[in-house]
């Protein structure tokens, strides 16, 4: 049966047809529904678990714990929340904590405009933690696929042992539509990580050895440890090279936009070719290297001041323009004129 | 002796990675020796740790052991105990960790009274990143933050948890083994949370500094700041060693009724001239009387009023009756007071 959905409640919707069991999160603009969602569906369902916690970060910290005692979890939140969030996602790409983060992203840096749309975490995503690690980010474009990729992003945090992120924005998480949940087919994958409660391991920030003996000054067990991780991560991020690509007869202009901007900018699919990533990262280099080839321009419009416009480059060691959109303006008579002032 | 508790240790990792004469270590062993006793074992227990020397306490436990980010050990056991209530969920940790860094934590997951037991080992100094002043690093005390002497008072952590409630906090110290062992104990089969504050000694990078040349020394020195207190207390005071409890929230006292004072008629009142009730003016201690309409009241436990004779523009001793139907406030403020006599 169809029913009007907003982004939030697709969302939440997913998490719960993955397995989702644990729900921790802290009151924020543009996520609280989620929380409201989750401490109601505990209500109704003592099987769920869900804490309101004191601050994001123990938000977050819940989340990676939850998961090391076997849950499958998940928290919500926007940018100043991630923030306080980074701490635990780097401790949970070491402990190897399969979780979801759901950064619903609004304008910033800090308070910022807290109900206006934007999409400006694309590098805290990638570089909020301290030292290397390679997340896996996908980014929506509509409540029907906010419900799919939340459950994809629990597939992939059990895949990849680690904190997955799925980002939104805050037009996306207020965005409601019609759509049939459950009719939607989604794979779901089980858990496999042992629960705590087995035997005499040790869960630990600190670098360590596979045995989880703490080693920290030996380099050659610490590269052994990154290598994996980074193995591991881009393998689990090939399984889902996740892209929309609309190309138009003759045109030699590139749109490259996601989540809430590809929508905006629907209407130049006749005269522009369009092309959205849905992983956000680990960056789609293949696929933006041959998209990108046959065109002359190309052209990334994005909100925020060219965060992934700079990855697009990297990937296909070209230049390209940007449109950004700032300050929570997305109007297409305004992307429409940037482009042709270019 | 019974060395039984050994099986809880991963005796493979010894030697340690604490300083000769730490307190940590005997933090863990009789944590050990308690947890073997009451018959608790890797597959029923976890461990969980934040940052510093009493943080990789976990990781020497032969159980599963989380060690968590800076401060964040009590966040980390609280949802474990949700999510897994099956488990015995027991946090070893220091002061800077619980107290400092984790205070928001503790504040809030003592408020959601999960049942978990806390462990801190108090030796009052960062002695991890090589002896900073602490949170509960007394006052005066030298550290390498504090070249001066500390100038803060010290975080008191069993004050701030016993105002919660239900609570259990004990205070105890390495040297007085026996009662710390029952502490270890009472904390480990209460119900909800238990927090033993353990104080110990970091002779290396807080004891030296200050003067003393062992470690033996400065359990000495416990001995002489601390005595032991029987029975269960309410509150500890801060020499004391102890368990304070409550299992309940207080019951907030019922509040004392209201008597109806019986309407006096004017004439049994005592009758004062204005006169005499300019006496009455509050200064060297004389009662604050006013009158209005024609009775006299009594406004010496007006909190306005106290210790001076003028309340802004109100006067003592005088009457106020035309000064009060002009002021912003109604009479209910002066018809609450005991009524002491009527105006001639």
């Amino acid at each position: 049966m169809k029913q009007l959905i907003s982004g939030n409640g697709a969302i939440f919707q997913g998490a719960i047809r993955a397995g989702a069991s644990y729900f921790a999160g802290y009151p924020i603009s543009p996520t609280s529904e989620i929380l409201q969602q989750a401490a109601q569906y505990a209500e109704e369902n003592p099987e769920f678990r869900f804490l309101q916690a004191e601050d994001e970060i123990a938000a977050a910290i819940a989340t990676i714990s939850a998961s090391l005692a076997g849950a499958k979890a998940f928290t919500a939140t926007s940018g100043p929340g991630f923030s306080l969030m980074q701490e635990a996602i780097g401790w949970g790409h070491v402990v190897e904590a399969p979780c979801v983060f759901i950064n619903s992203m609004r304008v910033g840096p800090s308070t910022g405009m807290p109900t206006q749309p934007a999409q400006a975490d694309l590098l805290q995503i990638k570089a909020g933690s301290a030292g290397d690690y390679y997340p896996i980010a996908f980014y929506p474009n509509s409540v029907e696929e906010s419900f799919r990729l939340t459950a994809t992003a629990f597939n992939a945090a059990e895949e990849s042992l680690s904190p997955v992120i799925l980002l939104a924005d805050a037009f996306l998480s207020h965005l409601y539509e019609m759509v049939d949940l459950e009719r939607t087919e989604v794979e779901v994958l089980p858990r496999v990580k042992e629960p705590l409660g087995k035997g005499q391991r040790l869960f630990t920030g600190t670098a360590h050895d596979k045995m989880g003996n703490v080693k920290t000054s030996d380099p050659e067990t610490y590269r052994e440890w990154l290598w994996e991780l980074k193995d591991r991560h881009h393998r689990v991020a090939e399984k889902y090279p996740l892209f929309e690509y609309s190309p138009s007869n003759k045109a030699e202009t590139l749109l490259i936009a996601f989540g809430i901007t590809s929508r905006i900018i629907s209407p130049l699919k006749e005269k522009f070719s369009i092309f959205r990533p849905i992983r956000i990262y680990p960056v789609l280099e293949k696929a933006l290297k041959e998209v990108t080839q046959p065109y002359r321009h190309v052209i990334v419009i994005e909100g925020n001041d060219g965060q992934y416009a700079s990855w697009v480059e990297w990937a296909t060691g070209r230049k390209v323009m940007r449109v950004p959109c700032l300050g929570g303006g997305f109007k297409l008579r305004r992307i429409q004129n940037q482009i042709e002032e270019r | 002796m019974d060395r039984s508790y050994k099986e809880l240790l991963k005796m493979r990792r010894f030697p340690h990675t604490w300083c000769p004469g730490c307190g940590i270590g005997s933090v863990l062993k009789n944590v050990a020796m308690v947890l073997k006793e009451l018959g608790w074992n890797d597959k029923d227990t976890v461990a969980i740790s934040g940052i510093g020397c009493s943080g990789r306490m976990s990781g020497y436990m032969n159980l599963d052991a989380v060690h968590t980010p800076h401060g964040r050990a009590l966040t980390a056991a609280e949802t474990i105990k949700t999510v897994r209530p099956d488990l015995n969920v027991v946090v070893l940790s220091g002061d800077g960790d619980l107290a400092s860094i984790g205070g928001n934590h503790l504040l809030h997951t003592s408020r959601r009274n999960p049942d978990i037991t806390v462990f801190c080992n108090d030796n009052e100094i960062y002695g991890l990143t090589g002896g900073q002043a602490g949170p509960t690093t007394p006052k005066g005390t030298k550290t390498l933050t504090s070249p001066r002497g500390e100038p803060y008072l010290p975080l008191r952590i069993g004050r701030i948890l016993t105002q919660q409630a239900p609570y259990f906090y004990a205070r105890t110290t390495v040297y007085h083994l026996n009662h710390f062992k029952t502490c270890v104990r009472e904390a480990l089969l209460w119900k909800g949370f238990s927090f033993v504050d353990i104080i110990s000694d970091c002779i290396e990078l807080n004891g030296r500094r200050l003067g003393f040349k062992t470690a033996h020394q400065m359990f000495k020195w416990f001995d002489e700041r601390f005595h032991i207190v029987e029975g269960v207390k309410d509150h500890l005071r801060e020499d004391e060693l102890g368990i304070a409890k409550a299992e309940t929230e207080e019951v907030p006292k019922a509040k004392e009724e209201v008597k109806v004072k019986a309407e006096v008629s004017m004439e049994e009142l005592k009758p004062f001239t204005l006169e005499e009730l300019k006496t009455f003016d509050g200064a060297d201690g004389r009662p604050i009387y006013i009158a209005y309409n024609g009775k006299i009241y009594d406004l010496s436990s007006s909190p306005l009023f106290q210790g001076d004779k003028r309340m802004r523009c109100h006067i003592a001793g005088k009457d106020l009756t035309r000064d009060i139907e002009i002021a912003p406030h109604g009479e209910d403020l002066v018809l609450k007071f005991p009524v002491v006599g009527r105006l001639k």
